[in-house]
């Protein structure tokens, strides 16, 4: 068979990554169309154009949905089932919305050699941090020191400023990796990549395990693949770690505004499960972006697999991209070029 | 090797659209402010100020008064609020009070809130404050806009007496478009804009617009 040409591949990825796009978008058609069974609104109150209008409608009814059962449930205990209903149903469609989150772990999960089993387990772990960060801070500043809505603002505040530059630190550290690899590629001739993949490289990439370089024999039906247990080995696992706590450190403003909301009801415990369960609802969202994202990666890697030095090139050349763009976004929230879902204060 | 290099902006474009795109749009409100103004106008028949009352939804509203000390609990007087409504006029400053006025077409600046004081009525705070225009203007056409670009905050008219003129000159007609209305704005938002990403001023078609037409 004659090897398809590099520009061939590069129109096939292009086509996959374009393919991704529409995915998320007929993701978003399908969530639209039947959420819970609930029929598509006909006509009338809806002001924005079609999917998106419906979307952003359906998150503000259940956001202030919320709210008013909390109040509810101050008479009516059954209320807090419902409350926890509606709370899943936002976190879903909240997650659809402006969230960093499913932006980078989805560039993480392509930058890395992830599975769709550890993206999920990411998604979720980060999802829950962000209600956890939700819980301390209401917990902390309002129940136990009584600070004003001011103060705890303020901790907002901090908090997110921390938490974007941790996402610049670790997109830099993923820039750093992937870049290596990358130009190890570049500079690597073509017909003796095949051996370059077998050897262990102990430069400041082996604090990753980078993986990458082992994808070549991989696919290529060499003996020296590596086992999917030493895939998510224990070094793994930490690194994961890292991504959980830059993309779980933001609570979501409406999170906060819920909980103090809650406690004023006296109903605080009832407000920190909704957290979770709005977590949960999140992290089901961000997991399913994050393993089309992966499975997407797995297409381009198969299209350009046995393609000899330049599949391989091509490859590094996508990972190191996706760490440069967990790179320019955690810059581009830290100095404000990325608009995120604001703090309140006022 | 070189088209691999002249490649990586395009991927990294196209990998940006992926994550950022589609997502960064999809903004929805979380805090309601039901407002009501007055359009000042000075004996010259000039304009000279909007005074607004902006209500806040009651999950907002209680989240303000978090940890706000009072005499009677549950009762908030002006002099209790007093040190909130200063820290609302101050925060507000940032994103230009959310109301964008354009004389016969020219953009009108504002000077800094006058007036002020929180009110607290049935589980909701009202935030009154006057913003005096930075030159008194005499336009034949008037135009203001009040919402929020990001919308974070959705602001929604008094469905009675929304807009009064205090003073205006004989002849003035006032008209209100409502986001609601489904009006021109709100149209021009398509599934098209929506997939470029562009949503700088996405909440521009949430806008409340008040035009004042003089002779």
């Amino acid at each position: 068979m004659r090897p398809p040409t590099f520009a061939r591949s590069l129109v096939i990825c292009a086509a996959t990554i374009v393919l991704l796009l529409f995915l998320e978008g007929a993701l978003n058609v399908v969530m639209a169309q039947n959420p819970f069974g609930a029929p598509r609104p006909s006509g009338g109150e809806l002001q924005v154009g079609g999917i998106v209008g419906w979307l952003l409608a359906k998150q503000s009814e259940f956001y202030r949905e919320m709210s008013s059962t909390l109040r509810a449930a101050k008479s009516d205990g059954s209320a807090v089932w419902t409350l926890f209903a509606i709370s899943f149903a936002y976190g879903i469609f909240h997650a659809a919305g402006p969230g960093h989150g499913k932006a980078v772990i989805s560039a993480y999960l392509v930058a890395n050699q992830e599975t769709a089993r550890r993206g999920i387990v990411l998604s979720f772990a980060s999802a829950l941090m962000q209600s956890l960060v939700a819980v301390v801070i209401v917990a902390i500043c309002a129940w136990l020191l009584n600070a004003s809505a001011k103060t705890m603002c303020g901790t907002e505040k901090v908090v997110e400023i921390a938490s974007y530059a941790l996402i610049a630190a670790f997109g830099a550290r993923l820039v750093w990796t992937k870049g290596g690899g990358f130009m190890r590629a570049l500079q690597t001739p073509s017909p003796s990549l095949a051996l370059a993949a077998h050897h262990h490289d102990h430069g400041p990439a082996h604090d990753y395990h980078d993986h990458g370089s082992h994808v070549h024999d991989e696919h290529c039906g060499h003996s020296h693949a590596p086992e999917p247990v030493e895939l998510a080995g224990p070094g793994g696992w930490q690194r994961g770690l890292s991504a959980i706590l830059a993309v779980g450190v933001r609570p979501c403003s409406g999170a906060i505004l819920i909980l103090v909301f809650a406690l004023a009801q006296g109903l605080f415990w009832a407000g920190i499960a909704a957290t979770f369960v709005m977590g949960i609802g999140t992290a089901i969202t961000v997991a399913t972006i994050a393993v089309i994202a992966v499975s997407a990666k797995d297409l381009a890697r198969r299209l350009s697999a046995g393609r000899e030095g330049r599949g391989a090139i091509f490859m590094r050349g996508v990972e190191f991209a996706a760490a440069g763009l967990v790179l320019l976004f955690g810059a581009g929230l830290l100095f404000g070029y990325v608009a995120a879902e604001r703090v309140t204060c006022f | 090797m070189k088209s691999v290099w002249r490649r990586i902006p395009g991927l990294l474009l196209l990998l940006a659209v992926i994550t950022l795109g589609p997502s960064s749009v999809q903004a929805h409100p979380h805090v309601w402010i039901t407002a009501s103004s007055q359009l000042i106008y000075a004996p010259d028949g000039s304009l000279s100020g909007v005074r607004h009352a902006w209500t806040f939804d009651d999950t907002f509203s209680t989240y303000a008064l978090q940890g706000i000390e009072t005499k009677t609990k549950g009762v908030y007087s002006r002099e209790e609020l007093a040190a909130l409504a200063q820290t609302n006029v101050e925060s507000l400053k940032e994103f230009g009070f959310f109301t964008f006025a354009k004389a016969d077409g020219k953009k009108e600046k504002f000077l800094e809130p006058v007036d002020y004081f929180l009110e607290y009525k049935d589980t909701a705070l009202t935030l009154h404050f006057t913003l005096p225009l930075k030159s008194p203007v005499k336009p034949k056409e008037l135009a203001l806009e009040v919402f929020d670009p990001s919308f974070f905050i959705d602001f929604k008219f008094e469905d009675k007496d929304a807009v009064k003129l205090i003073g205006a000159p004989a002849g003035c007609q006032m008209q209100m478009q409502r986001p609601s209305d489904g009006t021109a704005n709100a149209q021009k938002f398509s599934e098209q804009s929506f997939l470029t990403g562009d949503n700088s001023n996405y909440g521009a078609m949430f806008a409340n617009k008040i035009t004042v037409q003089c002779p």
